[in-house]
């Protein structure tokens, strides 16, 4: 997944960065609300959110998004654990509320699962034909046998899959699997692409020329 | 030993008003007493006075054919003498006495052996007609009058003592209502929309004296929100970059020095906890933040817990009524200590229907006199004597849901009783 963590600790905004970018996931850290103005427009797969940010209010900046319709799976992590203040951080758009301190991987099983609500679905597991996916465990089954996949592939997956049924377009893939700052060659993707179709099949992953890639619903 | 209770001030007035009624009705019927004895002799003189006239009148005027009746009551309080001027008795009524009440004929009034005699002269022969009264009459005729009154003052004082009695309850029903509301005020309420208004004007200090000291209280409040809040931020987001850091490290380090990681994240884990359970009872201490009870399996809980190096073997589907995360700092901070005291083992399960932890380790334990002096600093919240932050953080939790930590006798090892209190 794609995900855009603002946190403005160098301590903490560090190591959830390379805690998740080793979970698989791309990572775009801000360490202010200036510094997402140059994310403005990108597609992100879920916000990890702090409140209290150097220049103003992550949760102000989370409700400018969702008046916007920005539907964008968020997370708030912040210390601020009143009752009321995880109220009007749920009321404000949040989909998930963490306080900290929080160990990564409580972080890592709640964004899976915020992702999967998001997708329509609860369960980790994800199904189409003789291909199962375990979005928990990060694994994958062609007709029962293990099939294993680098982190690339992984992220290409995870992306088409988190976002099963529609088409997702080549640069917004990109990004989502990449990351702002990541530099790809030109063909990398359809790389990936195909050697995701290589291991687990020609059908799963559809493309619609000229448009993008599509999964099925399963 | 528990001081008595302050006096009431409507039993304080009611004794007055008793004590004022009884002086008053005693003074009332000395008054009564002396008045009436001087005007009941005046009176009972001019009776006497006027009744040996009669008689005289009478005996001149029918010379010696008529004679004086002479008294059949054996009863009767008056009496009358007719002497001769030798002071042989020439006649006399059925009460007076055989002997003359003067040896000597006299005139005018004169007391003689209980009687009140009055002499007056009956013709020129020199009798005496003495006309008597019994002092016994007069004196029950003083001492009615004199009872009358002081029961009257004493039952006109009982009974304003009963009105002022009841006046008062009801003149102190505003102090009543003052205190209820003074105690359903929740701060940062202000005190002023929770109190009203003064219902009496000796009440406009109290009132004006408790806003100001809620006023006080309120900024002092928001005061320790603000800490809280910073002190929640300062302390929290750099333990989540510790743990974050950590567990990074962990992944990535050589096994050796992975071990290591682990075992300090595991530190920070429980320090994590600590703090937390900190900052959640510095806000229960001051009112800002309701214990979140609720059902706690006691096998979940532990599950919780950062690793020990102890065998917790806990009562498969106990439950606790808790605070989860305070529970969690509390049970932590035992553990921690009986690992530091040597166990190996501790067994943890729960009683009294759901409202105590109990906790066994198989540890060195501590002597007799020093666990006894150990609950009785917990009993009296002298944390200063506790001996570390454990003791002190389990008792406070538990204090925070109603309850207290006891340290009950075992024969082996060392025992903690949490008790959450009610439910």
């Amino acid at each position: 997944m794609r995900l855009l963590l603002l946190e403005d600790d160098p301590l903490l905004g560090e190591g959830l960065r390379d805690w998740l970018t080793a979970e698989g996931h791309v990572v775009d850290w801000c360490r202010s609300l200036a510094e997402t103005l140059a994310m403005a427009g990108e597609p992100f797969d879920a916000l990890l959110v702090d409140w209290q940010l150097p220049d103003g209010s992550g949760l102000d900046w989370l409700k400018g998004r969702r008046s916007r319709g920005d539907r964008t799976p968020a997370l708030m992590l912040t210390a601020r654990d009143r009752l009321t203040q995880r109220i009007e951080g749920l009321d404000a758009g949040a989909d998930d509320y963490l306080v900290k301190p929080f160990a990564p991987e409580e972080l890592a099983a709640r964004l899976r699962a915020v992702a999967r609500r998001s997708g329509g679905g609860a369960d980790p597991r994800w199904h189409w034909q003789d291909v199962a996916l375990d979005l928990r465990a990060r694994s994958a089954t062609l007709s029962g046998a293990r099939v294993e996949l680098t982190a690339r592939e992984w992220a290409v997956l995870e992306a088409l899959v988190l976002r099963a049924g529609r088409i997702v377009p080549k640069a917004e893939l990109e990004k989502l699997v990449l990351g702002f700052e990541s530099e790809l060659a030109s063909n990398a993707l359809e790389v990936h692409v195909s050697a995701l179709r290589r291991k687990l099949g020609r059908e799963l992953i559809e493309t619609v020329r000229g448009l993008g890639y599509r999964v099925d619903k399963p | 030993m528990p001081a008595p209770p302050p006096p009431s001030i409507a039993a304080r007035l009611a004794r007055a008003v008793l004590g004022w009624a009884l002086a008053w009705g005693l003074a009332v019927g000395l008054a009564v007493w002396l008045a009436a004895s001087y005007e009941v002799d005046e009176l009972l003189d001019e009776a006497l006075r006027s009744s040996a006239e009669f008689m005289t009148a009478l005996a001149a005027e029918h010379d010696e054919a008529v004679a004086l009746p002479v008294g059949t009551v054996a009863v009767e309080h008056f009496a009358w003498q007719l002497v001769a001027a030798d002071g042989r008795v020439l006649r006399r009524s059925q009460r007076a006495p055989e002997q003359a009440w003067h040896a000597t004929p006299r005139t005018g009034f004169a007391n003689v052996a209980g009687w009140r005699v009055y002499g007056l002269l009956a013709g020129g022969d020199g009798r005496v007609l003495y006309a008597a009264q019994t002092r016994a009459e007069r004196n029950e005729a003083r001492a009615e009058v004199a009872l009358g009154a002081v029961l009257a003052a004493l039952t006109v004082g009982l009974l304003g003592q009963l009105w002022l009695r009841a006046r008062v309850r009801q003149e102190l029903q505003p102090l009543q209502r003052l205190s209820q509301r003074l105690a359903a005020w929740q701060a940062p309420q202000g005190a002023a929309a929770a109190l009203g208004a003064p219902e009496r004007a000796e009440l406009i200090p109290v009132h004006a004296a408790l806003e100001d000291l809620a006023a006080r209280l309120a900024t002092r409040l928001a005061s320790e929100q603000a800490f809280s809040a910073h002190a929640a931020h300062a302390l929290r987001t750099p333990l989540a970059g510790i743990d974050a850091q950590l567990a990074v490290a962990a992944r990535t380090a050589p096994p050796e020095l992975a071990e290591r990681l682990v075992r300090v994240r595991g530190a920070a884990a429980r320090l994590q906890h600590v703090v937390a359970a900190l900052l959640g009872l510095f806000r229960s201490a001051d009112g800002t933040a309701a214990l979140q009870r609720g059902p706690v399996r006691l096998d979940e809980l532990v599950q919780r817990l950062p690793p020990f190096a102890l065998a917790l073997q806990a009562a498969p589907g106990a439950t606790l009524d808790a605070d989860a995360d305070l529970l969690a700092a509390a049970l932590l901070n035992l553990l921690d200590n009986a690992q530091r005291h040597g166990a190996r083992t501790v067994h943890l399960a729960v009683g009294e229907h759901g409202r105590v932890l109990q906790l066994r380790d198989d540890g060195r334990g501590i002597e007799p006199a020093r666990r006894a002096a150990l609950a009785q600093a917990l009993a009296e919240e002298r944390y200063a004597d506790t001996g570390g932050l454990g003791l002190m953080l389990a008792d406070r939790v538990a204090r925070a849901h109603g309850g207290r930590l006891r340290l009950p006798e075992v024969a082996a090892g060392f025992g903690a009783d949490l008790d959450l209190g009610p439910r």
